[in-house]
């Protein structure tokens, strides 16, 4: 009668019970935008769960200096935060400090064994040069790093002052690199690439960075007591005191300028100003740092150049002129043009130029240069026009960042271990979609406004006395707090059973933020660029259609149930008691941790991400693998929704209609949520216990009761 | 849509006692969207049934789990074939009709039902639904302004309001609205207040002979192109 449709069994059976295990969340615009790729989202809210180890693991699995980054990183990943259209971005390198400094990165060994017999050189020992002989050896080739300067670091040893990033972090990095077995020469200057070739390196990574600074052009440029923004930081750096006076003045806006204006206040400088062609607008600085050095006392001049030096009793009398802004340029900001007549003169013991740096390559390198004397590279490859030379960093890119020549230097290591293995350059093809489209303002609406928690500084009194390091660290709760900010992006919910969806538009009903919508086809959407993870949606959905993008997440709850159930019917403690604890927040900083520590024997604690994703069903199963009681523990104001607590509470209603039908008292299901008026959640707990503890004494009477009258 | 309500657990532990081996089957379509018997619903229920059977019940259930697409077409049904032979009896959470698509398609397993079956309705917010037609086969919503009083008037009276209308509201329920009463100003809305002039003439419902059947008569192919 009717024709069979048996072969469409197995599809729709493999749908009911397989979940897909493949992580389909998209990539957060921030870990799009960080050179590295770094899994930023993940170990955000791996440090909003008090989780500092894992989050150390999946940092330093994306980065291979990251104690470095967690100082000086100029942090594109917060430029391009969504939170930002919220509030502020999330402090995401500060977290980072946290998670090293708190994780005990100092302690992490790393090791690697040769596994290849040919050898490659690195010319430069900058990040760059680093970080490709941290994968190189990883990958089990012989590294040699040569190095021009007595240390190793590059401009991170030479450029950047000690203040902003401390000496021994640095160190600590480098000791790694030694002990992963990288050979390393310092005080070689490398003058010709086929010396390297004739020592037998199959492979030349050329990292030689862009240290010579750019000259302004003027007249008296030459004259004793002017000197250049990346020599002055390197004489310092490398422990010489020089003599500057008492006013000192810098000519540029960059970071260089900044640095240089900064640490001539700690050498005891009276006064210095920072010379600047543009309005502060248009600096390339971080603006932070801008503000910092502002609460120094550095002065900056605005809209203004030098025109002419002229050196006259041992000091220098300078001439400089007022500017105007005039149309963009090339770069977009907009061009200063001089304004006629607006001459002025001012005197000044010493100045410092700092208007930008090239690269220097020798030579007798003969590798092909281009714009600004960088050199030419494939940019897919990093190869140079000569075979088996590679190069990268600020050398090709000219002055640029840190996790650039990071990112550089991971590059450079695949694409010379494609060179020497003979393989065709496996270029990735980036397996996940990047998230993209703004939030709406109807999202934004709903989501909670908190604001950004900045990492303490030294006061600026204290800074400019020394060179210690300026940055503080965020205390646990801090950080933890700062975390729990992220949005998430792109791991949300989804509806990944289509054919299951009764369209009952529950979804479209539930979202605290309003993200599911019906198609013209009338088809739910739910938009992963709105979507916030809370997981109400999956919880409610009557047709389990909706699952989170992450495969862990999805599976969370219940395998952490599994995990109780393992470990307690090896304790075999009576009764048993299970909560369903928040994870965030509360559980690392104290409240909830404290319900670990005071936890007697007989209560297991099921952490969960946000107690929203609790289900009715997992507070039934919590039951039926034996628990007295179970409670539901949440961390109340600080969630980032406020009917999270409702959303529970009906879940709990449910359970507990079940509970009294199947004749069990209701109060074995309780929710706890701290607030002002609630009891301390220690307390509470006790007051819990006891109670199960009661019922359960009766009921085991009652047993034997009923056994004894048998 | 079909608006159901699960049975109390009692209920339906009595119903399965006899049996070790019970399939839950929950329905993808009303039964889902009326949050009766759809797949977190089967899930729900059988976590109920077990906690209920490790608290000292003296069952020993065995309980497999299923949602169908539908439970009231045959072609869905097909694919439980292997499943029923593995259990003593069917629990299922499909509205009374499925219940009957069932014993039907499966002569020799016994079917429970896991829901009562409650009416035809929308709902009218998240968790709630209300009944809005009762499916008398003989629809006269033109005349009424798409307002049933044959579900919606307590009395189901086609022409009223009766005398125990008072402020809008019905007297067998001052909480509900008197359906008559909403007839009406809609009807004024629509500007077609004559249609309450008219006398709709009595209808004996128990003469409508039941069960029913609908056939649709078959068009030759090509016959309505013109
Ligand atoms: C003052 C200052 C502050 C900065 N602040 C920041 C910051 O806050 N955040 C940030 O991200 N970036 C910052 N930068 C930029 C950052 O330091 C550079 O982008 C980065 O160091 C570039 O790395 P690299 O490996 O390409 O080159 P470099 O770090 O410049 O290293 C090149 C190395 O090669 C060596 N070398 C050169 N020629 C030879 C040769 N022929 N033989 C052997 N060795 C040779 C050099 O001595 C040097 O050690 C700053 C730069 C400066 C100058
Ligand atoms: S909110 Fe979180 S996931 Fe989204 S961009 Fe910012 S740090 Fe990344
Ligand atoms: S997971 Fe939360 S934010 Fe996302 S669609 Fe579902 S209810 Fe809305």
């Amino acid at each position: 009668m009717y024709p069979s449709v048996s072969g469409n069994i197995q599809k729709y059976v493999v749908h009911r019970i397989g979940m897909p295990s493949r992580d389909r969340s998209f990539v957060p615009p921030c870990q799009a935008t960080c050179p590295l790729h770094m899994d930023i989202r993940e170990y955000v809210d791996l440090v909003a769960q008090g989780r500092i180890m894992e989050a150390l693991q999946v940092i330093r699995g994306g980065n291979p200096f990251p104690s470095i980054c967690a100082y000086i990183c100029t942090h594109p990943c917060e430029e391009s935060c969504r939170r930002s259209q919220v509030d502020k971005p999330i402090a995401i390198r500060a977290l980072k400090r946290f998670a090293l400094e708190f994780g005990g990165d100092r302690m992490i060994q790393v090791e690697a064994r040769t596994a290849h017999s040919e050898k490659v050189a690195i010319v430069g020992s900058g990040p760059a040069g680093m970080a490709c002989a941290y994968y190189l050896r990883n990958f089990g080739y012989p590294v040699t790093i040569f190095e021009a300067h007595s240390e190793l670091g590059g401009m991170l040893r030479v450029g950047i002052p000690r203040y902003r990033l401390p000496r021994d972090v640095l160190d600590v990095e480098i000791q790694r690199l030694t002990r992963m077995g990288v050979e390393i020469r310092t005080n070689t200057r490398v003058v010709s690439l086929d010396l390297l070739f004739d020592m037998g390196y199959k492979a030349v990574f050329v990292t030689i960075g862009a240290h010579q600074s750019l000259r302004m052009g003027i007249e008296g440029e030459d004259s004793p007591g002017v000197i250049d923004g990346a020599t002055f930081l390197r004489e310092v750096n490398l422990g010489l005191k020089p003599s500057l006076g008492d006013n000192v003045a810098v000519v540029g806006g960059g970071n260089v300028a900044l640095d240089a204006a900064r640490t001539v206040l700690r050498l005891g400088a009276r006064k210095v100003t920072i010379l600047y062609r543009r309005s502060q607008a248009e600096m390339p600085a971080d603006p932070a740092e801008v503000e910092q050095a502002l609460e120094e006392g550095v002065h900056i001049q605005f809209l203004v150049m030098p025109t002419r030096i002229k050196r006259q009793d041992g000091k220098l009398n300078m001439t400089c002129i007022r500017m105007e802004l005039g149309e963009p340029d090339a770069s977009g900001r907009r061009r200063p043009v001089p304004v006629e007549g607006s001459e002025f003169n001012e005197e000044f013991d010493t100045l410092i130029s700092a208007i930008g740096q090239a690269p220097q390559t020798p030579g007798d390198f003969r590798v092909r240069i281009g714009r600004g004397s960088t050199i030419q590279v494939d940019p897919a490859t990093l190869s140079t026009n000569r075979r088996g030379v590679f190069a990268g960093g600020d050398a090709v890119t000219g002055p640029a960042t840190v996790v650039e020549a990071l990112a550089a230097g991971r590059l450079a290591a695949s694409r010379i271990d494609d060179y020497l293995q003979h393989r065709y350059p496996s270029l990735d093809k980036g397996g996940r979609e990047t998230l993209v489209g703004d939030l709406l303002p109807e999202t934004v609406e709903m989501i909670r406004k908190i604001g950004r928690i900045e990492a303490p500084l030294l006061p600026a009194e204290a800074r400019i006395k020394e060179f210690e390091p300026i940055e503080l660290v965020y205390d646990w709760e801090a950080a933890v707090n700062e975390a729990r900010r992220c949005l998430r992006c792109g791991m949300g919910a989804e509806i990944l059973f289509q054919d299951k969806c009764a369209t009952c538009l529950t979804c479209l009903r539930v979202c605290p933020y309003h993200v599911p919508y019906l198609d013209t086809m009338g088809t739910i959407q739910i938009p992963a660029d709105q979507c916030q993870a809370c997981g109400v949606c999956i919880a409610e959905c009557p047709a389990k259609a909706i699952v989170l993008r992450k495969p862990y997440d999805r599976r969370h709850v219940t395998e952490e149930l599994d995990h109780v159930l393992k470990s307690a019917s090896e304790s075999k403690v009576s009764p048993l008691i299970i909560g369903f604890c928040c994870q965030y927040g509360l559980f690392g900083t104290g409240t909830l941790a404290n319900l670990w520590r005071v936890a007697k024997a007989g209560i297991w604690i099921v952490p969960v991400l946000c107690i929203a994703k609790v289900e009715a069903d997992h507070l039934l199963r919590a039951f039926e693998i034996g628990a007295e009681g179970v409670f539901v523990a949440g961390c109340g104001e600080q969630c980032a929704r406020e009917n999270t607590v409702a959303w529970v509470h009906n879940r709990v209603q449910k359970a507990r209609k079940v509970l009294s039908e199947i004749g069990l008292e209701p109060n074995r299901l309780q929710t706890y949520v701290p607030s002002a008026t609630n009891a301390y959640p220690a307390e509470w707990l006790d007051g819990f216990v006891e109670q199960i503890g009661g019922l359960y004494l009766a009921s085991v009477i009652m047993k034997e009761v009923k056994v004894d009258s048998r | 849509m079909i608006v159901a309500e699960q049975k109390p657990l009692p209920e339906i532990r009595r119903m399965i006692s006899p049996y070790e081996r019970v399939l839950i089957l929950g329905c993808g379509t009303c039964m889902t969207v009326c949050d009766a018997g759809g797949e977190r619903e089967v899930s729900f229920l059988h976590n109920a049934l077990r906690v209920a059977q490790s608290k000292g019940g003296n069952e020993a259930h065995h309980f497999l789990e299923s949602t169908l697409k539908r439970q009231c077409e045959p072609e869905f049904l097909e694919m439980l074939v292997d499943k029923v032979g593995e259990v003593d009896v069917i629990l299922s959470l499909g509205c009374g009709i499925g219940v009957q698509a069932i014993a039907e398609r499966f002569p020799d397993t016994p079917v429970l039902p896991g829901v009562n079956t409650s009416f035809m309705g929308i709902s009218s917010e998240q968790g709630v639904w209300d009944e809005r037609c009762a499916a008398c086969g003989d629809c006269r919503l033109e005349d009424t302004a798409g307002i049933c009083p044959v579900t919606r008037c307590t009395k189901g009276i086609l022409n009223g309001p009766c005398a125990g209308t008072k402020n809008g509201k019905c007297e067998a329920n001052k909480d509900m609205d008197c359906a008559w009463v909403l007839i009406y100003k809609r009807l004024e809305r629509l500007g077609q207040l004559e249609k309450m002039r008219r006398y709709y003439p009595m209808r004996n419902f128990r003469a409508i002979p039941r069960p029913k059947r609908l056939v649709r008569t078959p068009v030759a192919l090509g016959e309505d192109d013109g």
